[in-house]
């Protein structure tokens, strides 16, 4: 059972297509590039994937479900999870709430019934969790401070610990690297590697940071006007004349 | 039955007329500043009382009041533009209820100066008849229609041709790319804004005379107004006129045949429905997400 | 993660004891019982809007409609049909919730200003029916002889809802329950799911969170204490009228939330007693009371925005040199 096929996927904005009939299939858990030129397709893709956007044609399976049409909310606690290109963390509230926010249940009967209950059993339970991730991105020192205080880079590693918390099966990370000084990148990059270590899962990371995704994923699919124009190690991306045009051309 | 029609049908026009001065004012503020102004509807009502003041206090010349109406309403429209609405620029929420706080303050203030009794404004032009057909009409009447048709018809011509006109245009469809452009955009802001504020006055002015000058007088008009807006599509200035007019009309033809209670709750009904089937309005385009 | 520390929580319990005392306090001045019931019905429906607005961010300009909406329920099933205080206002209740999950569920499509605009639309259409339907609500000439609870006996005690205190006991009682449902829902998982999709929708989605549920039961919430301070209201007056439910009205009452700190516990109950009481310290006529509010409101705005429980708060941060998340 795979974890992710995205078959035959088109989307149209307007005049402009922005996935033409993308096609791949994630077979097991791996660090996974998506990379390609503006304008390929790799954040619709992932608002497609994420649940965000509805692709006008084509089928989304998750863990050999057909998720095409569930809503993003659904997907999220089935088992993807996802960070955002524009970063988006939850700024009044502490980067320990953050966290332990991203692992509490969402389901309104629950939420209802932990508020008449008043039992915190489950977040004490998480709290040492959500502070030992802190800890491995530097951040336990900030566990009260209220994330809008936070450089760019902090929040960018405070977004990336939030994401694991649902334990998630398919991460969906949009340019982690971007934005981040290359001080915090080394964390950033552990942190992935240590995560995945921990518990091996899917990781499909877009970035245009070429050094950075290189060095993480053992599998890169290249995108390229709304279809995927190649897939392979690292080494077998670089060399290829077709990626190299795509980006010049 | 066609004579009934024809009245109401005047009628409506003539509402309508004050539904636009109060929806163009709406439109131009939101097209260039991206808020809804809420206490437009108080300035309306100002308008009238400044109107009334200059009328029994100065001079009794009513075109005077109506000068000095429009005037004061243009400088506290600048007042308003940069001690409110600048400072809280980007933050909707902030600047939606500081525009809820002008409607207390401004509406109460009246209240506290002029008492809360209407007062009355007798005007030349309201005692003047005019005859369509078998009809009679007010002089007055029939002026506020050809003023707002006439105003409509400069405007326009202000927006469409001139220099000026277009800044506010492309100002309204996007600031960042008028920035770019060099377009003044802090002077496009306060100047749509004392527009705005000035057709505000003006519809005040023009309806003292008519009903009576009262400090609620513009709760009504505010809401006609958003009703107007909304029919006619958000940022659509030809919408707020469509939209202003069709409101007033349907208004007032409705009178033929549901009992006049329920008129002013076709401009509630006429919003839900349009945010229902339609959001974009007539003229709008679609509404871009103000998430 | 909130905390209360030892000064405020000490303030909290003098409150607390002057509240309860203060039939004993202000025995000679019935005024003083008067204003504290006023302030207890508008802090209810404040609380309504603080939870809507405060916590789930959702400006909602038609929250009197709603207290109309209860009002006249309880009012109608009261009078007309003879039924008791509490089984009027427990119906009224649910029938605010109703209407407030179904309208809810209209508005929610919309967003920014589309929302506010729609949610006054409402606001005006519920006022409208209360002013108009005469045949069920008397329209605009009001609906008179709204009884107060009955009395409650046993043995040879009879306590008549009649009296004042007894009365202010009674609305006292609701408030302070209203305030404890407030806390129960802020401070929980409910709470915070709230929170987050008033900072970031689009986030709370992605971790999981259907918003539209939880904005429908934030809304039916917050419509349902609406519809409670409506009811109070209408018994306490003894007589119901549109005009308390009308546009103006709902305005007010952003006010007093945004006045006295909204997404604050203790926002809704400043917010009250300084809508309520202010003019009466100032020694001002009325008419000044709403310009010197809507003057506060615009500059607390300007600088201000989190109101008086949040410029305390943050004045208590300063002192106490805490720079935790609230």
């Amino acid at each position: 059972m795979s974890v992710l096929e995205i078959r035959g996927l088109h989307k149209a904005y307007g005049g402009i297509q922005a996935l033409d009939d993308a096609d791949f299939v994630i077979e097991s858990p791996g660090l996974y590039g998506l990379i390609g030129p503006n304008g390929a397709g790799k954040t619709t893709l992932f608002d497609v994937v994420a649940g965000t956007v509805q692709a006008d044609s084509g089928s989304v399976r998750f863990g050999g479900q057909d998720i095409t049409g569930w809503p993003s909310h659904r997907r999220a606690l089935g088992g993807i999870s996802r960070s955002f290109q524009e970063c988006r963390v939850l700024p009044e509230e502490s980067c320990l709430d953050n966290v332990l926010f991203a692992a509490q249940p969402k389901g309104l009967a629950a939420c209802m019934w932990q508020a008449f209950t008043r039992n915190n059993a489950h977040r004490r339970r998480v709290t040492d969790e959500a502070m030992r991730l802190l800890g491995l991105v530097r951040l336990q020192g900030h566990a009260h401070t209220p994330a809008a205080q936070l450089s760019f880079g902090q929040k960018r590693l405070l977004e990336l610990v939030s994401v694991f918390m649902s334990s998630p099966r398919l991460l969906l990370l949009d340019e982690p690297a971007s934005g981040v000084n290359p001080a915090l990148l080394e964390v950033l990059s552990d942190f992935i590697c240590t995560m995945y270590a921990e518990e091996a899962r899917a990781f499909l990371i877009v970035e245009h940071n070429m050094e950075f995704i290189m060095a993480l994923a053992s599998d890169i699919i290249v995108m390229h006007q709304g279809k995927v124009l190649e897939r392979g190690s690292p080494q077998a991306v670089q060399a290829s004349p077709r990626v190299l045009e795509a980006y010049l051309g | 039955m066609g004579e009934a029609l024809l009245e109401q049908v005047i009628n409506g026009l003539m509402m309508g007329s004050l539904y636009v001065l109060v929806a163009l004012g709406m439109v131009l503020i939101y097209g260039v500043m991206h808020v809804v102004n809420f206490a437009h509807g108080v300035l309306f009502t100002l308008g009238g009382y400044v109107g009334v003041f200059c009328y029994q206090h100065l001079a009794p010349s009513y075109p005077l009041a109506l000068l000095l109406s429009i005037a004061s309403l243009a400088v506290l429209g600048l007042a308003i533009e940069r001690l409110v609405f600048h400072p809280l620029d980007g933050n909707l929420r902030n600047q939606v209820i500081a525009s809820l706080g002008l409607i207390l303050f401004l509406e109460n203030l009246i209240i506290a100066v002029w008492g809360a009794t209407a007062l009355q404004w007798k005007v030349a032009s309201t005692e003047h008849l005019v005859s369509i057909g078998s009809l009679q009409f007010s002089a007055h009447h029939l002026g506020i229609i050809v003023i707002t048709l006439a105003l409509v018809a400069v405007l326009g011509v202000f927006l469409k041709y001139s220099r000026f006109g277009t800044a506010i245009r492309a100002t309204s469809q996007s600031r960042e790319a008028a920035i770019v452009v060099g377009i003044p955009v802090r002077r496009v802001q306060r100047s749509s804004f004392a527009i705005g504020c000035m057709l505000a006055g003006l519809g005040g002015g023009l309806v003292g005379p008519l009903f009576l000058v009262f400090p609620q007088m513009g709760d009504v008009p505010l809401v006609k107004g958003l009703a107007g807006i909304l029919l006619g599509g958000m940022g659509s200035v030809p919408g707020a006129v469509v939209g202003g007019m069709l409101l007033g009309v349907t208004e007032s033809v409705s009178t033929l045949f549901l009992p006049t209670d329920y008129r002013d709750s076709i401009a509630f009904m006429v919003m839900v429905l349009i945010l229902l089937f339609r959001p974009q309005g007539l003229f709008g385009q679609r509404i871009r997400g103000e998430d | 993660m909130r905390r209360i520390a030892i000064v405020p929580r000490a303030l909290g319990v003098l409150a607390l004891i002057g509240l309860l005392t203060a039939p004993v306090w202000a025995a000679g001045h019935p005024y003083v019982l008067h204003m504290l019931v006023l302030s207890c019905i508008v802090s209810i429906a404040a609380v309504g809007l603080n939870l809507m607005l405060g916590y789930g961010g959702l400006v909602s300009l038609g929250h009197m409609g709603f207290a109309g909406l209860g009002a006249y329920v309880a009012a109608v099933l009261m009078v007309d049909a003879r039924w008791g205080f509490w089984s009027a206002l427990g119906t009224a209740a649910i029938a605010s919730a109703i209407a407030g999950a179904l309208i809810g569920l209209i508005c929610f499509r919309f967003r920014g200003h589309f929302f506010m605009i729609v949610t006054l639309a409402f606001g005006l259409l519920l006022h409208a029916v209360m002013n108009n339907w005469d045949d069920v609500t008397r329209g605009a000439a009001g609906l008179p002889g709204v009884p107060r609870p009955a009395a409650w006996r046993w043995g040879d005690t009879v306590i008549s809802f009649g009296q004042l205190p007894n009365f202010y006991y009674l609305a006292l009682a609701i408030t302070l329950a209203v305030f404890a449902l407030q806390y129960v829902v802020v401070r929980s998982d409910l709470g915070r799911v709230l929170g987050s999709i008033r900072q970031d929708e689009r986030l709370a989605r992605a971790r999981g969170v259907n918003v539209i549920v939880f904005k429908t039961v934030v809304f039916a919430l917050g419509s349902a204490l609406a519809g409670v301070s409506g009811v109070l209201q209408v018994s306490f007056l003894r007589v119901a009228a549109p005009a308390s439910f009308n546009m103006l009205e709902s305005i007010n009452t952003v006010l007093v939330v945004i006045v006295g700190g909204a997404g604050f516990l203790v926002g809704p109950a400043v917010g009250a007693l300084l809508y309520v009481t202010l003019p009466e310290a100032l020694r001002l006529a009325n008419e000044w009371r709403l310009v010197i509010f809507g003057g506060l409101l615009v500059i607390m705005m300007l600088f201000a925005p989190q109101g008086i429980a949040g410029l305390a708060y943050t004045l208590w941060q300063r002192i106490t040199g805490d720079r935790s998340a609230r």
